[in-house]
């Protein structure tokens, strides 16, 4: 399965995991996680951090990949694998983990990584004490299935007569913690039923407690949106070209753009080919009244990052300038144009109003396969926000396409664009691998507190 | 048709419009529009800076103030101002305000069966008759009487799907996110004095402005509701792509540059055949020094244009 697909796939195919009690697991897609898993585990493991990726979709991912087996692998990409597992413990819904987890008990699914994650999750993770009181049955099974119930009940024995450290132990349920100390405090309260005893927060327990419902780690932030959208709240980078287009004092302007270009350029790793942009500079780019400049703001925004990021980046103008907005809109010339350049990718960048003609984009773009042009091509949708009408504004709807509206935007954006072509693979692992080292990072702050 | 082409060529109707070029057609959806660039005529106020709706003194009763200082006014064509709770108001002929003048026109027409109240020179923003309405709307000049129109609009709503009332409103703001699109799917060109508009391919209107700065402002009101009305109501349905036969990048531009020639003679035939070729009346109605204003009337053709020695100054002309 290709990579845009299966990107796409992972942001829009929002059904959950479900165990049906006595019954099988109920898993839709499980089919293409396998395949996909089966094509590169470690590529597919780390689509799991894009931006956006739902968490039903992210619990599947951690279920493939505890599920299958290692063996074949090299030791940096089992690392990656369990440091991705491990994230994604930490920043999926509680709830959502114990599905994966015990999901595979009934796929009868167990490895030594399966149980070192398994076994991070259930005794160090930052809510651990109030999972156990939340979900003690589900846990108990999973902790069970993790170390054989045979091992998981001589390691409770032990514990409960005073062993904090016996080689029994070590080798048995320490070897595989970050933590240890903390683990034997909590496989009592696993092995104490609610009704007759207490947690291991030390409070008593009685009607079932509450799941705690927030992930450990925040994978996509929230972020807040301007109650109402203005040309210049949506990004320092287009509302310092707003105030520039508007006849603002150069100078500051451009040196607190170029400040702002760079700050976001820093979030991206270079980009190692060619993007050819066909950029829409025609008049309804520009707009009128309140909305002047706002959009063809955000898409010079984005030029300009690009051409921060890219090797190479060749540009395609289609009716005036950014500078200078007007005419009519030729997006097909735009297209044929760009693939002159002979690049990895050609992005079009429009509010979608192709008035000259309209159709030819579509036309064109849906003859390139037979005539033996392989290189991909996106349609970026600029927008004014997020909820605009986009009926009649779909030139190429065939074509993959994703808005933006908002400098922040980028962070989905550019991942996208770039899955969209083999020269991109690099540069996603690479911004996926930074992803998940900050993520990492932030894991072992969590066990260090808890160590403390 | 090549990329600009001489309008007088296509179109050697009743009125000198020799200087006016057409440029590249546009299109969307049903709409097509082939800009008209030509000689910029100063002095001439535009419609939403310079010319004023003073006030309603009752219905059908609408006056309109030139407030510059120097420069005439030419009141576009069925131009209709909007203003939310007051009863709306369109004009049925042009006419010339002189600097600093006031103008009643007696023979307005209400175009909201429903609203009371009269419009007052606050927050408004205007129209332009959509194409269905303008040759009744014409023929009804110098006629008195506010509900004069509203069986026409009631008609129009009906075919727009809305319920039968002559209440313009219903087409004008509750299918305005709709129509106003047009004002960005089509985009003027640079120095732009006028348009020709077809409608699913026949000739629907042809609009000539003193200036680019007064077209500017009068191309809201033509894309979107003298013309957008009818290209909303023939909007075509979403077709699949069908691929061009070309087997190499060269041969694909090769194609589309021919299906875009053929297109354009597409166009180019269209306007042949349009009744702007056709023999008109014309019947001078107005003068300003040596201006004239004239309602021409065909068989398929009527409106109204201003002449200066013979030469187009503005034109209002719609297929009938």
């Amino acid at each position: 399965m290709d990579t845009p697909t299966l990107l796409a796939h992972l942001q829009t195919h929002d059904t959950p995991l479900t165990l049906p009690r006595g019954g099988t697991l109920r898993w839709d897609d499980a089919d293409l996680h396998r395949a996909a898993h089966a094509a590169g585990p470690e590529h597919y493991a780390l689509l799991a951090l894009a931006p956006g990726a739902l968490p039903w979709q992210r619990a599947r991912v951690l279920l493939q990949t505890l599920a299958a087996s290692q063996a074949g692998l090299d030791g940096a990409t089992r690392d990656t694998l369990a440091r991705l597992a491990r994230v994604l413990t930490l920043a999926l819904p509680p709830a959502h983990v114990i599905t994966a987890l015990l999901a595979l008990r009934r796929l009868r699914a167990n490895h030594k990584h399966t149980t070192r994650t398994v076994l991070r999750f259930v005794l160090e993770h930052p809510d651990a004490d109030a999972l156990i009181a939340a979900r003690r049955a589900a846990l108990l099974d999973c902790f069970e299935h993790a170390l054989g119930k045979t091992a998981a009940r001589g390691c409770a024995r032990r514990i409960d007569g005073g062993d904090t450290g016996s080689d029994y132990l070590r080798r048995r349920l320490l070897r595989f913690l970050a933590a240890p100390a903390a683990a034997p405090a909590r496989v009592k309260a696993l092995y104490t039923p609610a009704a007759a005893g207490a947690g291991a927060d030390g409070a008593v327990a009685g009607a079932a407690r509450a799941l705690p419902g927030e992930p450990a780690l925040t994978l996509d932030t929230a972020r807040t949106r301007p109650p109402t959208v203005t040309a210049t709240n949506r990004g320092d980078i287009a509302a310092a070209l707003v105030h520039l287009y508007r006849g603002g004092p150069a100078e500051d302007l451009y040196a607190a753009l170029g400040r702002y270009v760079d700050d976001a350029a820093r979030a991206f790793p270079r980009f190692a080919g060619t993007v050819a942009l066909v950029l829409d500079a025609s008049a309804s780019m520009r707009g009128y009244g309140e909305r002047e400049w706002a959009v063809l703001s955000q898409a010079a925004a984005l030029r300009m990052l690009l051409s921060r990021i890219c090797d190479r980046l060749e540009v395609v103008e289609v009716g005036g300038d950014e500078r200078a907005p007007r005419g009519a809109t030729d997006l097909a010339a735009g297209v044929l144009d760009a693939l002159a350049a002979g690049p990895d990718l050609v992005a079009v960048v429009s509010d979608g109003y192709e008035n000259r003609f309209p159709g030819d984009l579509a036309r064109v773009t849906a003859t390139l396969p037979r005539a033996g042009v392989t290189t991909p091509v996106v349609f970026c949708h600029a927008l004014f926000t997020a909820a605009d009408d986009l009926a009649l504004r779909r030139p190429a709807p065939s074509l993959p396409q994703r808005g933006f509206w908002h400098q922040d935007d980028f962070t989905d954006l550019l991942p996208w664009m770039f899955a969209h072509s083999p020269a991109g693979r690099p540069w996603l692992r690479t911004a996926l691998h930074a992803r998940l080292d900050a993520l990492d990072r932030q894991a072992d702050d969590l066990t260090t507190a808890l160590a403390a | 048709m090549t990329e600009m082409t001489a309008l007088d060529t296509l179109v050697p109707g009743p009125l000198s419009l020799a200087g006016h070029r057409l440029g590249t057609p546009q299109q969307a959806g049903a709409l097509t529009m082939v800009p008209i660039s030509g000689p910029g005529r100063p002095g001439f106020v535009p419609p939403r800076t310079g010319l004023k709706l003073s006030r309603v003194t009752g219905y059908g009763r609408l006056e309109l103030r030139n407030g510059a200082a120097d420069g005439v006014a030419i009141v576009p064509l069925h131009i209709g101002y909007v203003q939310d709770a007051a009863q709306n108001h369109a004009l049925c002929r042009s006419a010339f305000l002189a600097p600093g003048q006031t103008l009643l026109f007696e023979d307005a027409c209400c175009v909201q069966q429903s609203q009371g109240g009269y419009l007052a020179g606050r927050d408004q923003w205007f129209f332009v008759l959509p194409a269905e309405l303008r040759a009744r709307a014409l023929q009804l000049r110098g006629v008195h009487g506010y509900a004069k129109l509203w069986g026409d609009i009631a008609e129009l709503n009906r075919r727009c799907g809305l319920p039968g009332r002559g209440h313009l409103e219903q087409i004008l703001s509750r299918k305005r996110p709709v129509l106003t699109q047009f004002q960005s799917r089509l985009e003027p060109q640079p120095g732009q004095v006028g348009a020709l508009f077809l409608v699913a391919g026949a000739f629907a209107g042809l609009e000539i402005c003193p200036d680019p700065r007064y077209f500017a402002e009068m191309w809201p009101a033509l894309a979107c509701f003298a013309y957008g009305v009818a290209a909303w109501r023939a909007e075509p349905a979403p077709a699949p792509a069908a691929p061009y036969d070309a087997a190499t990048l060269a041969e694909l531009r090769g194609a589309l540059d021919r299906d875009r020639a053929a297109r354009l003679a597409g166009i180019a035939a269209a306007l042949a055949a349009s009744p702007l070729r056709e023999a008109a009346d014309v019947q001078e109605e107005e003068r300003y020094l040596d201006l004239r204003l004239s309602t021409v009337t065909g068989p398929h053709l009527a409106g109204q244009v201003v002449t200066d020695g013979g030469r187009a100054v503005y034109a209002s002309l719609f297929a009938r």
